[in-house]
């Protein structure tokens, strides 16, 4: 394979046009459709003024359209930025701000990405090919541009196509945000193997994803969140169960699975292959562990794929490297030497490895709140809903939730002892944070416990 | 069953459950997501002892709360 996601495009239009490449809300966009679309959108965007190594910012649209976009920004030789479709018009502003190159990004060298370099921090290495920059949940409460390299994308959809095997006659179901790395990650390794893509907006309508298995396929996969699959365990069993014999595989991760849930869903699919993947924008797509073939244990991720490599460090977190790891964070420089060291990505989760080379994951070293696979960092959200002015001080920490497993709580003290509604304080943040962010719980509280400095004592919230 | 003291609860508890959905919107289902359907559909059955699974979650029975207590209603009836 080795080639770009445009350029296999362009290959699967000379080689299979009439194939369906994209099927979206009915409609079917062959190979040779798609990537005269692409062209098309690319002349569009020269016009227009779009220049080599510049970023695009884009809203993401859950369509065949997002993918026409995405590609054409490439094929323009620029930097796709696909945002979150609830994006927030502040916080956009705050990311072209940044991504003009004005004040804090000031890093950000637009000719060093015309020349395909960017130079990291310590110097050490520079970056060739930055594809694209997805924004990702920030440890100080601000959102951070992950920048991604052509190189990286192309070794994700290696590693996916080895270990989970893409061939050319899957149908590979979306249903997730195409803007995150879950399901962005799969349009290379279907699109670039000649396979088709199907996009869904989401999963609310199950009978509209249970009638995708009716359409001429010979094999059916698609990426779930261990909340969909909880989901579709418990609503939904029957209907699943009946498409048993056409699902290939499907892959889970972003959020730790329950063991009971694995187990349920190795019986409820025994002709298929269930995966249990390690992966964030940051480092790339790096474990998978089979588990309907080797077992259900929960936070067992497997070996690393043939383009990642994994260590522990000495405090016990998992550090990752190989051609899948980010290039480092848009016009930060601190940010990504706090992560990236020596070409190695620093993650907060911890771990061990198994004499046989597995990793095992055991939980996260750090405040974020992980809520069906959407990171929540709670200082955004704190930051967000102290500007509220129903509220005089607040925390937010994760809470378990019968679906997600966890989910954004905030404990409130309201303004001069009046009673504040949950539901005016979630109207407040839906203009000022991504819907996945706002808190699901809420809780009046005379007093919000504070360390002996003053800092928000998150641990005695933990339970 | 009466049908406003029963559109009063289920609204109650899935405002309470959903603090970013209208959940008084005409068109509901498409304010929802997937989480959403899947709280109303785990919530009403605990609370009224139903089986609601996914051939219940159709645009149509969400489309608003009214549609929704009258899906409840005939569940609670077949149950009877």
């Amino acid at each position: 394979m080795n080639c770009t996601l445009e350029r296999s495009i362009e290959h699967y239009a000379n080689q299979t046009p009439h194939k369906a490449a994209v099927i979206f809300g009915g409609e079917a966009l062959s190979y040779s459709c798609l990537w005269e679309r692409i062209r098309q959108r690319a002349r569009q965007l020269r016009e227009a003024g779009l220049r080599e190594g510049q970023p695009y910012v884009f809203t993401t649209t859950q369509d065949a359209d997002f993918i026409v976009t995405y590609c054409a920004v490439h094929l323009c030789g620029a930097v796709s930025v696909p945002l979150e479709s609830s994006t927030t018009k502040e916080c956009q502003q705050q990311i072209l701000d940044g991504l003009n190159g004005q004040d804090t990004l000031t890093s950000f060298n637009r000719n060093e990405m015309v020349n395909g370099q960017w130079s990291m921090v310590n110097g050490q290495r520079s970056m060739v090919n930055i594809s694209d920059v997805l924004f990702t949940t920030g440890t100080t409460g601000n959102a951070k541009g992950v920048m991604i390299s052509e190189e990286a994308w192309t070794a994700n959809a290696e590693n996916l196509t080895d270990r989970l095997g893409f061939t050319a006659e899957l149908l590979f179901i979306v249903c997730g945000p195409l803007n995150h790395l879950g399901s962005l990650s799969k349009i290379y390794p279907t699109l670039t193997n000649g396979a088709t893509l199907y996009i869904m907006s989401n999963l609310k309508d199950l009978g509209a994803f249970f009638s995708v298995f009716d359409l001429p396929f010979a094999r059916f996969a698609t990426f779930l969140v261990p909340s969909s699959i909880r989901m579709l365990l418990q609503f939904a069993r029957s209907e699943l169960s009946a498409v048993a014999r056409k699902i290939d595989f499907v892959e889970t991760g972003a959020a730790p699975i329950s063991q009971s849930d694995m187990e349920q869903l190795c019986q409820t699919l025994p002709y298929s292959r269930l995966f249990n993947t390690y992966a964030s924008t940051e480092t790339g797509i790096v474990c998978s562990y089979e588990f309907s073939r080797y077992g259900c244990v929960p936070g067992l991720v497997g070996p690393p794929m043939k383009h990642s490599t994994v260590r522990i460090a000495e405090d016990g977190r998992v550090v990752c490297s190989g051609s899948t790891i980010m290039s480092g964070y848009v016009g930060s420089p601190q940010a990504s030497a706090q992560v990236l060291m020596e070409g190695e990505v620093y993650t907060s989760d911890f771990g061990i490895i198994s004499p046989d080379g597995m990793l095992h994951l055991q939980g996260r070293g750090d405040d974020i709140i992980n809520a069906g696979g959407y990171k929540v960092n709670p200082i955004e959200v704190e930051n967000a809903a102290s500007a509220c002015p129903l509220i005089q001080d607040c925390i937010c920490v994760p809470a378990p939730h019968p679906v997600l497993g966890t989910a954004p709580k905030l404990f409130y003290v309201p303004r001069q002892d009046q009673t504040v509604k949950p539901r005016l304080i979630a109207d407040f943040l839906k203009g000022r944070l991504e819907s996945y962010k706002i808190p699901l719980f809420y809780e009046a509280t005379e007093a919000i416990k504070r360390t002996y400095n003053g800092k928000l004592d998150r641990k005695a919230y933990k339970d | 069953m009466n049908h406003e003291v029963e559109k009063e609860r289920i609204s109650a508890i899935l405002s309470t459950a959903l603090p970013l959905v209208d959940i008084e919107s005409d068109f509901l289902f498409s304010e929802l997501d997937s989480l959403g359907v899947t709280t109303i559909l785990m919530l009403l059955s605990e609370e009224y002892g139903i089986t609601l699974d996914a051939k219940d979650a159709t645009p149509r029975n969400l489309r608003n709360i009214d549609a929704i207590v009258k899906m409840v209603e005939e569940k609670v009836k077949v149950k009877k």
